[in-house]
């Protein structure tokens, strides 16, 4: 079908309204499967096709809705048997009906949530649509409806692209909040299926007409894409689950919406071929008027959009480079440090995430996409993709959440040939280093030159300027003082001539020199006024931050002031006076009171003068004994003694960072596995768990939830583990426990202890394990039974 | 909809006896303002003519039949049922994952906390729906998973209710609801007065191993 040509010809595309409504009034219980009747009632779905074309749509949805591999299974059928039925039934409508029209292969959300919400992988969702959309190859164009996961939507329109050449048009679902239940905004959807490649988009079901205005209005200022909109008939009364608005005023509604600037429009939920045809009437005569827009340069995550029409900072802290710390971390596939140096900056004032966990020695692939998916599981700041290897970005672009930037192109053509095309299939921005084959130029000119080429190579992949952010590159002030200024000045130039954003890593100014911070600053501060957009920076330096956030003060960007007093206006919050100053406290008062911050300091300020040991040996561990011995005893309950295991945490980490810093690694006293097993997703129980095992010393490898029994085998063996602890929480779940202990039996000889909120040790006992604990303070008994220590 | 979270019962389900210390009580109420800023809540019911069966009882109009004696009991003499969902939505998982990379207890508490907040979300709509019912009566709220009557309902519950596009609730394999904080329940519909006590723990899927009662408490 011709898509683009259709568009031209009308100044309105009709879809259809609902088929569920449909069938319901058909006599379907609510709960049946509807894809079966393609196979057992196929002239009642050709009916309602035929009703729709004659009311006036000119594309149709195909029956196929919830035809996936997932929810079919359940009617023991695959989308091979049910796609291709109903596509020849649509296609038995269209050839019967009185006018032309076209049939879509419906896609429907598969009924699974992605990671981390759910448990579906991207790649499995991907395949599942991908499935799909092999089995629809004979519809005309393909809608995917009805997705409130923009990951979802992102994957099926990814398998619609990469497996068909057919039209796609994506609606997702918006609650009047103006986002989905997953927490995506308007924003988000627009620029990220946009940027995939979406042939039009917009909203469907939810909402009536009415409710759904405001959405629409913000949709069609956000996009140049056809806007669609396929509202419910209203809201469905409790009892007899009709909807509230009739054919008439919901065409009429609609009809207030063509200044708005919609293209497409239809109904979804409590619609049939009576609001079709009442909107098609309503319709007559009008004119479309959806305008060319000049779209703002941003980047998103799925819940929160960050438009970089002023300076915004990156954050600079993941990345490997230079830290022990960190690569100590990523040699142990520690998700959590990355996390909470996501947090850290967040916190500090960072608006986007630079990512870079490139390290000789770890699979940077995966490890990038365990990094990305951990980071968007906890927080909705946009990120930075930050890798030199092309497949390690290509499949980062796949499961990132959003429109993200790629770090980095530059002028050399084998960079141009591989990242530029990945850039513009996912429409990602990209940031674009003035060097190629030659090095840095020395000149502005030259730098200029690389970043004219990178544009003009831009331009021909379709990528808009908008999405390119040039970084002219700082360079050592201390070993090459003239350079400061040759990169201020080439970023100006770039700025003004290209059309484009700049970036630039800010830091490596300084290098070299005593008063880094100052130097920092003052080179933040110049850049800025010479047009500045990106600063890669340390927001966790507070004057660093604050100078950005000063520039926007001075720069009229914040208006009255607010986000500057904001940050700095409060009175500095008057702690509640401690009982006790920290110079007089104790690690185990601290400890006890649950006060992290001075229980790291004061760890910290032992380690100068104790040994590592000693501290963890002499101080921590006895005061968690106490704490264990109280809680075993009833004298205190769970919340404290896991509020004296996190501050405990806090005090490891001093520690381990002292060691890492000093080259002594810390000594283990075991590898212990855990994880929640197959099925489950609740993990509360086992974090815990794991948190008082490292505290007593443990190496903990966490392998997470939903997790696979093979891999708890694998893993067990490769580290030659001597306990392994599962977690379950539900009945239904304690099946994959069982599994997998039984899995752990064959093939590698080690304790099992279980624990969770269902077990019992007689039923523990049952399913072969070795033992059962009942909380967090028993696996650590466990532990020292098994270890001997 | 607005939330208002019941700090005393969030800090039952911590296992807490009595009160906590006051600074851990204002962390807890610092977090459950969060919570409440932050989460979008959701709840879906619809009411349903029922039948009685050998196995059970049917709602009229859907492929639902409820097994077991425990809901046969729990329904007897209602002629219609408030099938319902319930969640405090996706940010709460989001929060609590957050908090537990955080600090661990912090991670704790956000997840009681959230708890509380769907019964909250409950009792908000048991409230609404007295309102809106005068002349009816209503049972306590039924899971599946309570006595006989099996979990495996609940996907055709979520799709009876169409529960994956109005709240955005589904379910995994395991038949774990997603967002984590979600309930489905059954509400009984009587003319005639009915029990409406809490549930006891004959029908808990916990009894004999729960902590609230080996404290001599109830949950």
């Amino acid at each position: 079908m011709d898509f683009k040509k259709l568009l031209n010809e009308k100044e309105f595309v009709f879809l259809d309204g609902a088929m569920g409504t449909m069938l319901q009034a058909a006599g379907l219980d609510a709960g049946e499967n509807s894809e079966m009747l393609n196979l057992t009632r196929p002239e009642l779905i050709e009916s309602i096709n035929r009703g729709y074309i004659e009311a006036g749509s000119d594309i149709f949805y195909c029956n196929t809705f919830g035809a996936n591999r997932y929810k079919l299974k359940a009617v023991g059928k695959t989308p091979a048997e049910i796609i291709p039925v109903a596509i020849e039934i649509a296609n038995r409508a269209k050839a019967s009906a009185s006018r032309k029209a076209y049939c879509a292969l419906d896609i429907g959300s598969i009924g699974q949530l992605l990671e981390p919400n759910g448990t579906l992988s991207f790649d499995e969702a991907y395949d599942i649509f991908k499935e799909m959309i092999i089995a629809g190859k004979g519809a005309d164009c393909i809608v995917i409806e009805t997705m409130t996961d923009l990951l979802e939507a992102k994957a099926a329109l990814l398998a619609a692209k990469e497996n068909s050449g057919l039209p796609v048009l994506v609606t997702m679902t918006f609650e009047e909040n103006m986002r989905t239940f997953t927490g995506c905004c308007i924003e988000s959807m627009a620029m990220t299926l946009g940027g995939l490649g979406a042939d039009a988009i917009g909203i469907n079901c939810s909402l009536g007409p009415r409710e759904l205005y405001p959405a629409v209005e913000k949709l069609c200022s956000l996009t140049n894409l056809p806007v669609i909109i396929k509202p419910n008939a209203g809201l469905p009364d409790p009892v007899t689950n009709k909807y509230n608005v009739l054919p008439d005023e919901f065409s009429q509604l609609l009809k207030a919406m063509i200044p708005l600037g919609i293209k497409i429009v239809g109904g979804c939920c409590g619609t049939s071929p009576d609001y079709i045809k009442a909107t098609v009437k309503a319709f007559e005569g009008e004119k479309n008027q959806a305008k060319e827009k000049e779209l703002p340069p941003a980047v998103c995550s799925a819940s929160s959009a960050v438009i970089i029409d002023c300076p915004r900072i990156i954050g600079e802290r993941i990345n490997p480079t230079g830290k022990k710390r960190f690569k100590q971390a990523l040699q142990e596939h520690d998700l959590d440090y990355i996390c909470n140096q996501a947090i850290e900056q967040i916190d500090a004032g960072a608006e986007i995430l630079d990512v870079n966990v490139g390290l000789p020695g770890i699979d940077e692939k995966e490890m990038m996409i365990s990094a990305i998916k951990a980071v968007q599981g906890i927080c909705d700041t946009p990120l930075q993709i930050d890798s030199s290897i092309p497949e390690v970005l290509d499949a980062a672009l796949r499961v990132y959440n959003g429109k993200p930037i790629v770090n980095s192109v530059n002028g050399e053509e084998k960079s141009l040939n591989s990242v530029l095309p990945l850039v513009a299939k996912y429409g990602t921005a990209v940031v674009g280093l003035c060097l190629d084959e030659n090095g840095i130029p020395k000149t502005v000119e030259g730098r200029v030159a690389i970043a004219e080429k990178i544009c003009k190579r831009a331009d021909e992949y379709g990528i808009p300027r908008r999405d390119i952010c040039i970084d002219c590159l700082t360079l050592t002030c201390s070993a090459e003082q003239e350079a400061a200024m040759q990169t201020i000045e080439a970023l100006r130039i770039c700025k003004e001539k290209l059309g484009v954003r700049t970036v630039l890593g800010v830091s490596n100014i300084s290098f070299g020199l005593p008063q880094r911070e100052i130097v920092n600053r003052t080179f933040l501060t110049m850049a800025l006024t010479k047009g500045l957009d990106l600063p890669i920076m340390n927001p966790n330096i507070a004057s660093m931050t604050s100078a950005v956030r000063a520039y926007r003060l001075l720069a009229n960007i914040d208006k009255n002031a607010q986000e500057f007093v904001a940050n700095y206006g409060g009175e500095t919050p008057a702690a509640a006076a401690p009982a006790v100053k920290q110079e007089d406290m104790t690690l185990g008062y601290a400890m006890s009171k649950g006060l992290k911050n001075d229980a790291a300091a004061i760890t910290a300020k032992l380690l100068e003068t104790n040994d590592a040991m000693e501290i963890v040996n002499g101080i921590l561990i006895p005061e968690l004994d106490k704490t264990g011995a109280d809680f075993e005893k009833g004298k205190i309950f769970l919340p404290q003694l896991i509020l004296t295991a996190g501050v405990a945490q806090s005090c490891f980490e001093v520690i381990k960072d002292y060691l890492s810093q000093h080259g002594a690694g810390g000594v283990s006293k075991g590898k212990i596995v855990i994880c929640t097993v197959k099925g489950d997703v609740h993990d509360i129980g086992k974090n815990i768990v794991k948190v008082l095992l490292e505290n007593y010393g443990y190496t903990v490898i966490d392998l997470g939830k939903d997790v696979d029994p093979m891999l708890v085998v694998k893993t067990a063996i490769e580290h030659d583990v001597k306990l392994v602890g599962l977690s379950a929480l539900m009945t239904t779940t304690l099946k994959g426990m069982e599994e997998t202990i039984k899995l752990l039996r064959e093939n590698h000889p080690c304790k099992i202890m279980v624990g969770g909120a269902v077990l019992t040790p007689d039923y523990a006992r049952q399913i072969g394990a070795d033992y059962y604990a009942k909380d967090a303070k028993q696996s650590c008994d466990i532990a020292k039974e098994v270890f001997g220590q | 909809m607005e939330i208002k979270i019941d700090i005393d019962e969030a800090v039952r389900y911590m296992g807490y006896r009595g009160v906590p210390d006051e600074e851990q009580l204002q962390k807890i109420k610092k977090q459950a303002e969060l919570l409440e800023k932050s989460l979008k809540p959701a709840v879906i019911y619809r009411i349903f003519d029922l039948d009685e069966s050998f196995y059970g009882v049917k709602l009229k109009l859907t492929n639902i039949t409820f097994e077991g004696e425990d809901i046969k009991r729990h329904l007897a003499g209602c002629d219609k049922c408030v099938l319902l969902c319930a969640t405090a939505g996706l940010k709460a998982d989001e929060l609590i994952r957050r908090a537990q990379t955080e600090d661990i207890s912090l991670g704790f508490i956000t997840d009681c906390l959230a708890s509380a907040a769907v019964e909250a979300v409950c009792n908000e709509l048991e409230r609404e729906l007295k309102d809106k019912l005068p002349d009816r009566h209503m049972t306590w709220r039924f899971s599946p998973g309570y006595g006989d009557l099996p979990l495996s309902v609940q996907p055709q519950i979520l799709d009876v209710l169409n529960a994956q596009k109005r709240a955005g609730v589904s379910c995994l394999e395991s038949l774990l609801m997603v967002p984590s904080k979600s309930v489905t329940a059954i509400i009984g519909l009587s003319r005639e007065p009915v029990e409406n006590k809490r549930r006891g723990c004959s029908i808990c899927n916990m009894a004999g191993r729960c902590d609230f009662r080996k404290r001599g408490i109830h949950c």
